[in-house]
C-alpha cells in the first residue's frame, strides 16, 4: 500500500500537459503460492485536463497470454447427445478484463473498437479453422469465457480521484493462466483513442509450487515415479497405524 | 482452507478434497474396488479438469488398493499367480489403451466413448449382480442356507492352456484371466479407473474364484495396473497432480481400512447387493446425462487438443 501511495503521489507531481496519459500499476509480478487464491492489482494512473471532458473516456484492459481454443456442439443421434461439428480458434487471450467510464458501444464506433481489442465482443481471433458458419461457435466461446469468470466487462469502475486522477481494481482470479499479461490503458475522445499504455505483468509460480511444475514437465517420468511410490508408501503407513488402534 | 494444485493451475477447497478421498475410500476398502468409478465424475463435478482428474484419481487408486491389499495380505487371502497372470494381460491392454485414448482425443469423441463405456459395463454388472444378490438373499430368507444356483458356465472349462490356481482352488485355461486383465488395463489408460468393479464380478461369477480370495487378488491387480498408468499419464500428458493426490490418498487410506472393517460385519450377499446399487446409480446418472438436452448444446475445450 505504501508503495502505491508513493507512485500515486509521484504520478501527481508529474506535469502531465506534457503528455495525454500516464499510468502505473500496483505490482508487475503476481506469485502464486500455495495458498493463492486469486488476488488484486490497482491500475492507476493521470491524463491531461482539457475543456470538455465529457466526451473523453478512460479504458483498462488486462489481457493474459493467447490460448488456443476448440468449441464443439453436441447434436442428439440415435437418442444421444454426440459432438458433431467444432471450431478452433487461435489468438484469442485467456484472460480479459476491461474496466471502463462508460459501456465501450457508447465509447467510439465498432471499427475503432475493434483495432484495439476492446470489448468482448471485438476480439477478433488470428486464426480460425472450422468447416461451418464460425460465428456460433465464437458466440458460445466467449459466453462460456463470461460464466467461468475468464472474461468481464466492468463500465463505470473506474474511480476518479480528482479531476485528472483515476484508479481501477482488477481481479486476478485463482484459475489464471500463467504467462505474461499486458495491462493497457486507453484515453479515448470523441470515439478516437489519443493516446494509449501498456505495461507487462507476470503471472508465475514461486517455490514448491514452482519445483512441483518443472519436475512434472521436464522429468515426468520420475515424478510419476515419485507419486507411485508416495502413493503405496501412504497406504502401507496407514495399514500398519490403523491395525494396532483396533 | 483454500490450497494451490501446482498442476491443475488452479485452487481448491483442501478440506472437501480429504473428504471425497474419505468416502470414495471407505467403498474401495468395503467392496474391494479402488472407487476410481466414483473419483472421476466427482472431481470433475468439483472443478478439477478432466484430464487431471483422471490421471490423479490412479494414484489414490493405488493407496487405497495398498492399504485394502495389506490388510487382505495378513489373511493370506490372495491369489499371486492368478494377480500375475491377469497382470500379463492387463499391460498388453495398457498400451492398447493409451492407442485409443489418443485416436479418440484427435476424434473430439473422448467424452462420449468414455460414458457410453462407463454406462453399458456398470449396467451390464449392475444389473446381474442385482438379480443374484437378491435371489441369494431371498433363498436365505425362505430357510434355504445354499447360495443360488451358478450359472453353467462349461464353456471356460473347454478352453486350452490349463494352469492351477493353488490359492483359488481352480483348475482352469489361462484364457479368461488374460482377456480380463486385456480390459482393466484399457480400460485403466482410457477411463482412469483401476477397474475393481469389473475384476471383482468377473472373478466370482465367471472364474468361480471364491469370495474370500477376490478382494485382496482384485486390489494386487489394481495397485498394479494403476501404477504403470500413473507413470504413463505423467509422462505422455503431464496431468498428474501431486498436491491434488497427496489430499485424495490422505482421506482414502484413512475411509479404505474403516471400509474393510465394515465390510467384515456384512454378510457377502448384503455386502452384493450394495455394491449392486452403487454401480446401477452412477449407470443410470451416466445414461441421464447422455440422453438429456444439455443446458448448453457448445462446451468449450481451453488449451491444445
Amino acid at each position: 500500500m505504501k508503495r502505491l501511495l508513493f507512485a500515486v503521489l509521484m504520478l501527481v507531481a508529474l506535469p502531465v500537459q506534457a503528455q495525454d496519459l500516464v499510468s502505473g500499476i500496483s505490482q508487475d509480478i503476481i506469485e502464486i503460492t500455495s495458498s493463492y487464491t486469486g488476488t488484486d492489482i490497482v491500475v492507476f494512473g493521470a491524463i491531461a485536463r482539457i475543456d470538455a471532458p465529457q466526451n473523453r473516456n478512460i479504458v483498462v484492459v488486462v489481457r493474459g497470454p493467447d490460448t488456443p481454443m476448440t468449441v464443439r456442439r453436441r447434436d442428439r443421434v440415435a437418442g444421444v447427445w454426440v459432438n458433431r461439428d467444432a471450431a478452433k480458434f487461435e489468438g484469442l487471450p485467456g484472460y480479459y478484463y476491461l474496466a471502463s467510464t462508460e459501456p465501450v458501444d457508447r465509447i467510439a464506433p465498432p471499427r475503432a473498437l475493434a483495432r484495439y481489442g476492446v470489448g468482448i465482443h471485438y476480439l477478433v481471433p488470428s486464426a480460425v479453422g472450422s468447416h461451418h458458419d464460425a460465428r456460433p461457435f465464437r458466440e458460445a466461446a466467449l459466453r462460456h469465457l463470461q460464466k467461468s469468470g475468464l472474461y468481464t466487462e466492468a463500465p463505470g469502475t473506474i474511480d476518479f480521484l480528482s479531476e485528472t486522477l483515476f484508479r481501477t481494481r482488477v481481479p486476478v482470479p485463482a484459475g489464471v493462466a500463467r504467462g505474461q499479461y499486458n495491462v493497457e490503458v486507453y484515453l479515448f475522445r470523441d470515439g478516437e483513442v489519443v493516446s494509449a499504455q501498456s505495461t507487462p505483468l507476470f503471472v508465475d509460480q514461486t517455490g514448491l509450487e514452482r519445483r512441483l511444475f518443472n519436475l512434472a514437465h521436464h522429468a515426468p517420468f520420475t515424478y510419476g515415479l515419485i507419486t507411485v511410490a508416495m502413493a503405496m508408501l501412504l497406504g502401507w503407513i496407514s495399514s500398519v497405524l490403523l491395525r494396532r488402534t483396533v | 482452507m483454500e490450497i494451490y494444485l501446482p498442476v491443475a493451475e488452479l485452487s481448491v477447497n483442501w478440506l472437501i478434497m480429504i473428504g471425497l478421498g474419505l468416502g470414495v475410500g471407505f467403498l474401495s476398502g468395503m467392496f474391494g474396488v479402488g472407487g476410481g468409478f466414483l473419483m472421476t465424475p466427482l472431481l470433475v463435478f468439483a472443478g478439477i479438469p478432466s484430464t487431471v482428474a483422471v490421471a490423479t484419481t490412479l494414484s489414490h487408486v493405488t493407496a487405497s488398493s495398498m492399504s485394502g491389499a495389506l490388510a487382505q495380505w495378513r489373511k493370506r487371502a490372495i491369489d499371486f499367480v492368478m494377480a500375475g497372470v491377469m497382470l500379463t494381460g492387463g499391460l498388453a491392454g495398457t498400451l492398447f489403451g493409451v492407442w485409443l485414448f489418443a485416436l479418440m482425443r484427435r476424434q473430439g469423441q473422448m467424452d462420449l466413448i468414455v460414458s457410453l463405456s462407463y454406462v453399458v459395463m456398470l449396467g451390464g454388472i449392475g444389473i446381474i449382480m442385482l438379480r443374484e444378490s437378491l435371489a441369494t438373499l431371498k433363498a436365505y430368507r425362505s430357510g434355504n442356507r445354499t447360495s443360488a444356483q451358478p450359472v453353467n458356465r462349461a464353456w471356460i472349462h473347454g478352453l486350452p492352456l490349463k494352469m492351477r490356481f493353488r490359492q483359488s482352488r481352480l483348475y482352469i485355461s489361462v484364457i479368461p484371466p488374460l482377456a480380463i486383465g486385456f480390459v482393466i488395463g484399457a480400460l485403466s489408460a482410457i477411463m482412469g479407473v483401476g477397474g475393481g468393479f469389473i475384476i471383482v464380478p468377473a472373478m466370482i461369477y465367471l472364474l468361480r474364484m471364491p469370495t474370500n480370495v477376490v478382494m485382496g487378488t482384485s486390489l494386487v491387480q489394481i495397485i498394479a495396473v494403476t501404477a504403470i498408468t500413473t507413470v504413463l499419464q505423467a509422462t505422455s500428458n503431464y496431468a498428474v497432480d501431486i498436491v491434488l493426490a497427496l489430499l485424495l490418498i490422505t482421506g482414502g487410506v484413512v475411509g479404505a481400512q474403516l471400509g474393510v472393517r465394515a465390510g467384515a460385519k456384512l454378510r457377502g450377499e448384503q455386502l452384493r447387493l450394495l455394491m449392486a446399487i452403487v454401480v446401477l446409480v452412477v449407470a443410470i446418472a451416466l445414461l441421464w446425462q447422455l440422453v438429456a438436452r444439455p443446458a448448453d448444446v457448445y462446451s468449450l475445450a481451453l488449451g491444445a487438443t
